[in-house]
């Protein structure tokens, strides 16, 4: 995986989309595309050519969680990357998100740092198990 | 003759004419007598009445503490929205303090390198157009050097500042979802209030709706609305997906 990996990041509020491109632009990434809940994301992902995708949680029509079981039901899809990037601070509900096969779980408010190095994490982890 | 005028005579006819008949005769302890058991007849039909009333009241009243929805919404879910609001405040209060900090730290940063670049303009005009002396182009290098260091530590600290300045505008996701959780509760206790009032009418609505919150999702954790057991912080999330072996 390399800097032009393109990110799908799904929020279905606009200035945290903006944040979030923002940040990964600053990290090198300039392919990001957006979509506002999880029914907008998921053709985008049928679609190809997603390599990672950073999700919300709380969204009207299909919430994160609905998307990434969807997700890993699709074989096409299993294996994405999917970090959740969420205001959602249950326990039952991060590890109900590990059970789905989430690989990275980040709370918001978050900082630029946490955000990269989740990121780096989950690539590490691709580069060795691939 | 109406209904109302026969079914009075039906019930007090006898009674009146035995009142009269006392008293046009001035028996006089009759007359007493067909009084009590006219008052008496009226009274029972009063506390009939009464008895329906306070029945009714009684139910109304049974009703209103029995529907849990209603029970939930006033004595946890609006002091809820007022914490949660407060915390609207509050975070909106953080958001724009952080953001105008940094305004005011980057500002003189972006305004001294303006300034010292104007200056160096001015002795680089002059170099260019070789009208400079060897001491003054010594001096300009020096300026130069310092200048260039300068900046490069200043932009840099202004660059990290408008990255922060970007991830302050994040209280807006944080407090619109808080708001719509209001906004749903306020219409909530809208629907509520209009069936307490048919409730008054009809019978027991049904209780509560099944929950699919944990699916949905519950918004942001806000200090002092407990909705179970949540993570404080980033660290939490790591300890608990290790221990998950994400």
């Amino acid at each position: 995986m390399s800097k032009d990996m393109k990110f799908l990041v799904v929020d279905d509020f606009s200035t945290m989309r903006r944040i979030i491109k923002n940040l990964l632009n600053d990290l090198g990434y300039a392919n990001v595309v957006e979509a506002d809940d999880g029914q907008t994301a998921l053709p985008i992902l049928q679609g190809g050519g997603i390599d990672f995708l950073i999700t919300d949680w709380n969204m009207p029509g299909m919430p994160g969680l609905d998307l990434l079981k969807a997700v890993r039901a699709d074989p096409k899809l299993a294996k994405l990357p999917v970090l959740m990037l969420t205001a959602e601070a249950k326990r039952e509900q991060i590890i109900e998100a590990a059970k789905a096969g989430v690989n990275g779980y980040v709370i918001k408010p978050f900082t630029a740092a946490t955000l990269k190095e989740k990121i780096d994490k989950i690539l590490e982890q691709r580069a060795n198990a691939a | 003759m109406t209904t109302t005028t026969t079914s009075l005579r039906d019930e007090y006819g006898a009674n009146v004419m035995a009142l009269a008949d006392a008293l046009t005769s001035g028996d006089d302890a009759r007359f007493l007598e067909e009084l009590d058991a006219l008052v008496q007849r009226r009274e029972r039909a009063l506390f009939g009445e009464l008895r329906k009333l306070t029945g009714d009241l009684q139910a109304a009243l049974d009703r209103f503490t029995l529907d849990p929805r209603l029970l939930t919404l006033a004595e946890k879910e609006v002091p809820d929205a007022r914490h949660r609001l407060d915390h609207v405040i509050k975070l909106t209060d953080e958001a724009a303090h952080r953001t105008l900090d940094l305004v005011e730290q980057s500002a003189p940063l972006a305004e001294r390198t303006a300034r010292e670049a104007a200056q160096i303009v001015e002795l680089w005009r002059r170099f260019r157009a070789r009208k400079i002396e060897v001491d003054e182009f010594k001096h300009m290098v020096e300026r130069m050097d310092a200048f260039l260091e300068a900046t490069r530590t200043d932009m840099d600290k202004v660059r990290g500042n408008l990255s922060e300045v970007l991830l302050a505008q994040g209280f807006q996701d944080l407090t619109g979802q808080i708001i719509r959780g209001v906004m749903k509760l306020v219409s909530e206790l809208e629907t509520t209030l209009i069936d307490l009032v048919r409730i008054s009418r009809s019978g027991l609505r049904n209780g509560e709706t099944p929950s699919d919150e944990l699916r949905r999702g519950f918004g942001p954790a806000v200090p002092g609305v407990n909705n179970g057991p949540a993570v404080s912080d980033q660290n939490d999330v790591d300890a608990l997906l290790s221990g998950l072996g994400v």
